[in-house]
């Protein structure tokens, strides 16, 4: 008969073949894709693959993370075993004893992390078959199948290496393992329980299954949701250490370019394409993204899900096609498949916020919201498909430079009776309070511009507006795919800005703080742009403005995307709040980082919201919770969603800007 | 098919019009220019009739050199050719000067279908369209809210009070374009893109021999008077709230 050890190496030989074809193949179809420079920042790098892979920070976010450390680590613990009972098999000399007593370690720790790890894998079959959490939801059958496949092999795997370990401690009573018995306590309970039945046969039987099971997960795993055990590190480390969210610029003066959107996969950059290997399938985009609880088509783990099973069947074609001259007649439709409108439906691109919970949430820094908008590029750029209100809007900001369509020259009415410095009449000034459309047009937010202009005044701030020949940042044309059009403002307010050299903003709308500081610099404006919120903060604090007004109210803030999750602003409108006696916060359920979209944002605003239930008054109910007497916000968008909201919901309580709110406690008369 | 639309440009309806203190003239400046919302509609069907049938669809227009920004936007919306007519005394130009200047340019052109806007919302005239059929000699059918357009033929349904008429006319005909006709389109990158090489040609009225003359004169242009907020009786009794609201409807408002 043939050794046995010459059988394992030659099955070994084939799997790890196998399994380095597929790798190659997929690393293959990522060179499909466009360039993208992410080799920078190395050591940041390494430091990231050091945090999120080994400590799995993000996984550990929330508690049903634990298991998921417990398997990470268990598998790495148990590699080590089974790689020395692979280099046994391989030759029956090799053994890592040598080690001394870190070996008794390591065997110490395989018997409980094996103990852990079945654990762990009992609680997620449990969760995701029979509890079956809003997060792990999925349609695809195949994707259930194959998480039952995985946590059904290591099971296999698990039982097999105990079982193993227990038949050997009985057949060798001078083995390591029956030497050690004390310290591998489930090894030992096994070798209790098989103590009658233990042969040199049934050691081979289990030996085997364990080793073939290794072998069969090695083939298995690029083509399995597992795949993210290759795809997650390398994503970990390609991470963005860009502003968050910084969107791509494109080049429109590009002539040779057929268009200008994402319109099929293998356009997308090949980081934007390593994404898709990465995605663990946990689902954690899916329970903080407000489109998905909301009913409507659009979930972030189901878009990368849907884009990765259409790269796995389109680029081997691709591969197949580039390398010899295929006759074009008999194209398989895969390949004339549609990516925009097809394989991700209008609606899902549409639905989306721009809100980052998805982004924020995934553990393996995938980047969803990139690919929305590259997707909304094409429809927008290329295909000029969308909707009237979209339309409706961009023509408003083409013609008034605003979205609300009202003639532009109505643009600084609002402080008609505020005596605000106009750039235009006196630049000398320390700052330039940028309004925003929202502040110059919407007559709730036109309240808010001028408690704010109040502020400033009683600070003694030197400051002025642009007036009139202030223009839409551009921040949602931008984020509704409309890159011409955004270009446009932006190019035009960089040119204003540069007119009054202007180099301190105040900006009363996150929105358009985030475009100054992530799309300005891209057309070369570089300002010092500080929200509203953390300069009424900075005034406190130096003592510039005194309170002096006690409102007694209880308040629940709710903290804008763009503030918070984009740019990290959690506190400063909390502090001032607090600052103001007689105020009393309460959270809602979701605030912070988990905080909840108000459904205005990447342009959802000047949509109709047609499909499932309404983000906002999801939201107002969120609020209404709390049981507290005003709703407080620092972001006009937000602010007009929860008027809706309460509206709908026919409550009687105020929404108030942070800025009105001192406002109010500042004046005494 | 050979398909023509007339267009005009006109300030924005959201701009705040100024008047040039002492004449009877809109101050320009600070004006934002549009294509007459009507002519988008008619540009819309033109366009769709195009890509039906096949053919090409030109614009023409009678303005000043500012209104190419407007040609541009039709080429961008993917219009094949753009023709602008100016002259010496143009400026004051009137709705039946206008038809016989495009007239005399359009009968020298082959063409099976015209298409306008129901009337510009700057002057509201609504003259354009019907005296030039009639200067071509072709039928007219306005305020059209839908469009059946054959090779030979065209099914027209209009508007009319109370209900809809539908009128049948064979080719060539004008139309003039009502709301709820069509839902006009954004024009793509690429469409914008080609549209800034295209080129514009140009006609010089004045070697058109046609007597633009205007035949009537402006006495006065006055501005409507500015809204004031709504005045609201607050916390009197009723009989009380009645007798003030007839005195300031009669005396104030001079309504009753
Ligand atoms: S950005 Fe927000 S709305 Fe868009 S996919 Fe992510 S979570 Fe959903
Ligand atoms: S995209 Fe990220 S968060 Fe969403 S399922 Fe995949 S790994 Fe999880």
């Amino acid at each position: 008969m043939f050794p046995e050890n010459i059988i394992l190496v030659i099955l070994t030989l084939i799997a790890v073949l196998f399994f380095l074809n597929s790798v190659y193949r997929l690393y293959k179809f990522l060179l499909l894709g466009k360039k993208e420079e992410r080799f920078d920042n190395i050591p940041e790098r390494i430091k990231s693959v050091i945090l999120y892979v080994f400590g799995q920070l993000r996984v550990l976010k929330e508690v049903a993370g634990i298991g998921h450390f417990i398997i990470f680590w268990g598998f790495i613990v148990l590699s080590i075993g089974t790689a020395e009972s692979f280099l046994n098999g391989f030759y029956y000399k090799i053994s890592f004893e040598f080690l001394g007593p870190v070996y008794t370690l390591l065997l110490s720790l395989q018997d409980i992390f094996g103990v852990l790890v079945l654990a762990a894998i009992a609680v997620s079959l449990v969760r995701r078959f029979i509890l079956k959490p809003e997060r792990l939801k999925i349609d695809d059958p195949g994707a259930k199948m194959d998480a039952l496949i995985v946590l059904g092999l290591i099971t296999i795997l698990i039982f097999a290496m105990f079982i193993d370990r227990g038949i050997m401690m009985n057949l060798h009573k001078d083995s390591s393992l029956a030497i050690n018995a004390t310290y591998i306590p489930v090894s030992n309970f096994a070798a209790g329980i098989l103590a009658g039945v233990s042969s040199e046969t049934l050691h081979k039987v289990f030996w085997w299954a364990h080793n073939l099971v290794i072998l069969i997960f090695l083939i298995y795993i690029p083509h399995s949701k597992h795949l993210h055990l290759l795809g997650s590190i390398p994503n970990i480390f390609f991470r963005s250490f860009r502003p968050k969210v910084e969107l791509s610029k494109l080049d429109l003066e590009d002539e040779s370019r057929e268009t200008f959107g994402i319109t099929k996969i293998e356009e997308f950059t090949w980081k934007q394409l390593l994404d898709l290997y990465a995605c663990t399938e946990c689902g954690r985009c899916q329970v903080n993204c407000p489109a998905y609880l909301t009913k409507k088509p659009l979930s972030p783990w189901h878009l990368i899900h849907d884009l990765k099973e259409h790269l796995k069947k389109k680029a081997p074609l691709l591969l197949k096609k580039n390398s010899k001259e295929e006759n074009q007649e008999n194209e398989p439709k895969i390949l004339t498949k549609k990516l925009v409108g097809e394989v991700i439906t209008d609606d899902v691109i549409w639905s989306c916020t721009t809100c980052m919970g998805c982004q924020n949430a995934c553990p393996v820094f995938i980047e969803h919201i990139h690919k929305i908008i590259d997707m909304r590029r094409t429809l927008v750029l290329d295909d000029s498909s969308m909707s009237q209100e979209v339309q409706r809007c961009f023509t408003n900001m083409e013609n008034n430079s605003n979205p609300w369509g009202i003639g532009f020259s109505a643009r600084a009415d609002w402080a008609k009776d505020l005596e605000v410095k106009i750039m235009g009449e006196d630049s000398s000034v320390d700052y330039l309070l940028w309004v925003g459309c929202a502040g110059s047009f919407d007559d709730r937010n036109k309240k808010v511009a001028t408690a704010l202009v109040k502020i400033l005044k009683a600070a003694n701030i030197s400051f002025a507006i642009l007036g009139t020949e202030e223009k839409c940042c551009g921040e949602t044309a931008r984020r509704m795919g409309n890159e011409y059009l955004a270009q446009m403002l932006i190019q035009e307010n960089v040119e204003i800005l540069k007119g009054y050299n202007v180099k301190k903003i105040i900006a009363l709308c996150p929105h358009c703080m985030n475009s100054f500081k992530k799309d300005y610099p891209q057309f070369g404006g570089n300002y010092e742009v500080i929200h509203h919120s953390v300069f009424i903060q900075e005034l406190l604090k130096s003592g510039k403005i005194k309170l002096q007004i006690p409102l007694n109210s209880t308040m629940t803030y709710h903290d804008s995307c763009y503030l918070g999750r984009h740019n990290d602003i959690y506190n400063p409108p909390r502090e001032i709040l607090k600052s103001v006696e007689g105020i009393k916060l309460i959270e809602m359920d979701r605030w912070g980082e988990k905080s909840f979209c108000c459904g205005a944002g990447g342009g959802r605003m000047w949509m109709e919201e047609h499909l499932g239930t309404r983000i906002n008054e999801t939201r107002t109910e969120d609020a209404l919770k709390t049981g507290a007497e005003k709703i407080c916000t620092a972001c006009p968008y937000c602010l007009t969603m929860f008027e809706d909201g309460l509206k709908a919901k026919q409550k009687e309580l105020k929404v108030m800007d942070v800025a009105e709110v001192i406002e109010q406690s500042l004046e005494s008369f | 098919m050979k398909i023509i639309v007339c267009i005009k440009q006109v300030p924005d309806t959201e701009t705040r019009i100024k008047l040039i203190a002492g004449s009877n003239r809109i101050d320009t400046k600070d004006v934002k220019f549009i294509i007459n919302p009507y002519d988008e509609f008619a540009l819309e069907e033109g366009l769709r009739v195009k890509e039906k049938l096949g053919g090409d669809v030109t614009v023409i227009t009678v303005g000043s050199s500012d209104v190419e920004q407007s040609v541009r936007e039709c080429f961008a919306r993917g219009v094949e050719n753009g023709i602008r007519i100016w002259g010496d005394g143009f400026e004051n130009i009137e709705p039946l000067g206008t038809a016989k200047v495009l007239a005399k340019v359009i009968s020298n052109m082959p063409y099976d279908l015209i298409i306008c806007g129901k009337h510009a919302i700057d002057d509201d005239s609504a003259q354009v369209g019907i005296l030039l059929a009639d200067f071509l000699k072709i039928p007219h059918v306005p305020v059209v809210i839908k469009a059946e357009i054959y090779e030979k033929e065209a099914k027209l349904q209009r508007q009319i009070e109370g209900g809809i008429e539908v009128v049948g006319v064979t080719l060539p005909a004008l139309f003039t374009a009502q709301k709820g006709l069509n839902e006009p389109r954004y024009p793509s990158l690429k469409g914008k893109m080609a549209a800034k090489k295209k080129s514009i040609q140009f006609i010089d009225g004045n070697t058109l021999g046609v007597d633009i003359k205007p035949r009537m004169h402006i006495i006065d242009m006055n501005l409507p008077k500015a809204r004031v907020a709504g005045t609201i009786l607050k916390d009197v009794e009723p009989a009380e709230a009645a007798v003030k609201l007839v005195k300031f409807l009669r005396e104030e408002a001079n309504i009753i």
